[in-house]
């Protein structure tokens, strides 16, 4: 029997990168500054050194150049991982994935395959700014042909980039920064997380709270608050966005009959909106309140700390957003 | 002349005889064989299209830019890759992929290359390593990508052909693209075909400098620029550059300056526009790579008048059979709109991977992004 060590968030997506060059040759790793020391938030510390030059490439600052390439490379047979380091330079791609990426397989109906795994990263504090924050989950969401995942712990970080890998489909993994010192047990060996499975984190009676990436932390501090209150609240991970999880989410509000999202991006037309969307169209007539949605606000990042502080919330927004669903 | 471009090619050039150089009897008759059997196809493809309206996809006939996939076709293996841009019908019979399911593609059937999804400018064939599409560089960067992926398989003697016109060179991922080969010396060949107009936009009003084979230079990729109608030129060329990539001796950049007949897009003449002169056009289609390489060859008594019509006839027939092939194919019938986008097949992650259980997250934690890289 193995042991699950406590480890971080970063940790386990080195963990899951050594593993994933372990189990296949083909398995290849472009981005900028990943065979330095500090290797990318510490997330591909080691590789260099292990798998040498060819298959952890230092790519020049030529963003959409390097996804392009990976879709190449993917095509002729390597599994690539791609490492953004922030999601914001990886938009140069945009060409690449769109026009190309998402529907590689759809025009070659389904011959040619491109398993390829963006690793994108979002950050978030001491004044990212508008150019270093922005977690474009939802833009992504939109788009067919494309996989997108969002882990909010270490355990579904590691378990959901090798899932990527090893899968056929192309893929993009949200990766939010704030949460890479976060601890959680970690099984040492390779396993998998899969897409469109959403896990219920805590199971309440009250109201169903669906978190996304870093929401998932404050989502489970504001329920934890809200049981001392006696209100109990389901929070629902849904861990990928493409696939959704529709049947657990649905399912939970079946029983709550109250919904609160939780989404770390812009409000309009984001996720939160869909997620909101799919329970109204199959449940509303069940809902004892109106849906309501936490994000950012329809604005770019400031850098400024104290508006920094107002741009972001933390678990009391929720709690007290939550209080709004549940008084009558 | 110093820099070859379309406009001193037009003030220099007069009639022009080609030479068989660096090329065999068999190799000749090869690609004269391959480049009317394209014109051909062109042709009637053009003149059925809008009678009937049966294709209804955009499609860029390669009419007058014969010579870059005929020396292809003769030039590369089956195991090689080759990505072409959106006039791509040459490129797509240069891999040896087949006739009758390239107009059945056109036609939008089942039986197409891609049951009819794709279309002319999305075409691809991957069982023998051809893809296509129409965003310009974005296949050029592509292929550059399938290049590091042979450079590093063991033993590699695989190369990667990137056919794309003058205008991706406009795009900035193309130079991306030529930086990265020329750094990593990779086994690709990029082959522009300039044929002076982005639709209707001539090179002299979107390049500075001096032409993409000099640029290319300065990334340390060895370039080429060539008069692209004498194909035997074309061949004799790309045929170092391919030995010399499958010796793992880097990358080249052929630039073979060429024209297309018709206009843009369709069948139609885009002349109305008026942006291309008639001295012009009638100089390229003095200097048509078939017609130079027949004469050469009716010169050396390598074909005569009688082995031309014969060919023709083989090649009437062949059309004949793919437009029949096409027209009597079904439709694709719709099947699930998540299957043709996903695969969500995971056989190599079921074989390795194993579902694990896993413990309460402890959200006692506080949330700080560390600083650093």
């Amino acid at each position: 029997m193995t042991i699950n060590k406590s480890i971080t968030y970063a940790e386990a997506i080195n963990q899951g990168m050594h593993q994933a060059m372990q189990l296949s040759k083909n398995v290849m790793v472009m981005g900028q500054l990943i065979d330095y020391s500090s290797g990318v938030f510490g997330t591909t510390v080691g590789l260099v050194d292990k798998f040498g030059q060819k298959r952890v490439r230092d790519f020049p600052v030529a963003e959409s150049l390097m996804t392009s390439a990976g879709i190449g490379a993917a095509v002729a047979g390597k599994r690539v991982i791609l490492v953004h380091i922030r999601i914001d330079f990886m938009m140069y791609s945009l060409d690449a994935i769109v026009n190309w990426l998402s529907l590689w397989r759809f025009k070659s109906n389904k011959e040619s395959n491109v398993p390829l795994v963006i690793r994108a990263i979002v950050g978030r504090g001491w004044g990212q700014g508008p150019q270093h924050s922005k977690s474009l989950h939802s833009w992504f969401g939109h788009l067919p042909g494309i996989k997108v995942a969002i882990p909010a712990t270490a355990f579904d970080a590691k378990g959901l980039l090798l899932e990527s890998v090893f899968g056929e489909d192309p893929s993009i993994i949200i990766e939010h920064r704030s949460l890479f010192g976060l601890k959680d047990k970690v099984p040492p060996e390779p396993y998998r997380v899969r897409y469109g499975k959403a896990l219920v984190r805590k199971e309440g009676k009250d109201v169903t709270l669906v978190a996304i990436g870093c929401l998932v932390v404050d989502a489970l501090k504001a329920a934890k608050i809200l049981e001392t209150q006696g209100i109990s609240v389901e929070v629902v991970d849904p861990r990928t966005l493409t696939p959704l999880d529709k049947e657990t989410i649905n399912k939970s509000i079946l029983k709550t009959k109250r919904l609160v999202v939780a989404d770390p991006g812009w409000q309009s037309f984001g996720a939160a909106s869909e997620i909101i969307t799919l329970v109204a169209e199959k449940n509303m007539h069940i809902m004892k309140a109106n849906p309501i949605r936490i994000t950012f606000p329809d604005s770019h990042t400031p850098m400024s700390k104290n508006l920094e502080e107002s741009y972001y919330f933390n678990e009391e927004k929720i709690v007290s957003k939550i209080l709004e669903v549940i008084k009558p | 002349m110093k820099l070859i471009n379309h406009d001193n090619i037009l003030k220099k050039i007069k009639d022009k005889n080609i030479s068989l150089i660096n090329i065999n009897k068999k190799e000749a008759m090869k690609l004269y064989f391959f480049m009317l059997r394209l014109r051909l196809c062109e042709e009637s493809l053009s003149e059925e299209y809008h009678p009937a309206d049966q294709m209804r996809c955009p499609v860029h006939f390669c009419t007058g830019q014969e010579a870059v996939p005929g020396s292809l076709n003769i030039l590369l293996e089956n195991k090689d890759y080759l990505y072409s841009h959106h006039r791509s019908h040459g490129y797509y019979l240069a891999k040896n992929a087949p006739m009758p399911k390239l107009f059945a593609e056109i036609y939008g059937k089942e039986t197409g290359a891609n049951s009819g999804i794709a279309g002319s400018q999305d075409i691809s064939y991957p069982k023998n390593n051809f893809f296509s599409g129409a965003i310009l560089a974005g296949a050029v960067s592509i292929s550059l990508g399938s290049a590091i992926t042979l450079q590093m398989n063991k033993n590699n003697k695989q190369i990667v052909v990137a056919g794309f016109g003058e205008a991706a060179a406009d795009e900035g991922i193309f130079w991306e693209s030529i930086n990265y080969a020329g750094l990593k010396k990779l086994p690709i060949i990029f082959i522009c075909e300039n044929n002076n107009y982005s639709v209707f936009s001539p090179q002299s009003k979107r390049l500075g400098g001096d032409g993409i084979s000099e640029r290319a230079k300065a990334f340390g990729v060895k370039s080429k620029a060539i008069f692209g109608n004498d194909v035997c030129l074309v061949h004799a060329e790309l045929k170092k550059a391919i030995l010399n990539a499958r010796r793992n001796k880097g990358p080249f950049l052929l630039e073979a300056f060429t024209y297309r007949y018709n206009g843009h897009v369709g069948p139609l003449s885009d002349d109305l526009v008026g942006y291309r002169s008639k001295k012009e056009i009638s100089f390229w289609k003095k200097n048509c790579p078939i017609s130079l390489l027949e004469k050469a060859l009716l010169k050396k008594n390598y074909l005569n008048k009688t082995d031309i019509k014969k060919i023709k006839i083989k090649i009437n027939n062949e059309i004949k059979d793919s437009f029949d092939f096409a027209k009597k194919s079904n439709f694709p019938v719709l099947n699930s709109w998540e299957e043709m986008n996903f695969s969500n097949k995971s056989t190599v992650a079921d074989k390795i991977l194993k579902d694990l259980e896993q413990s309460k997250f402890d959200e006692d934690q506080k949330i700080v992004q560390a600083k650093g890289y």
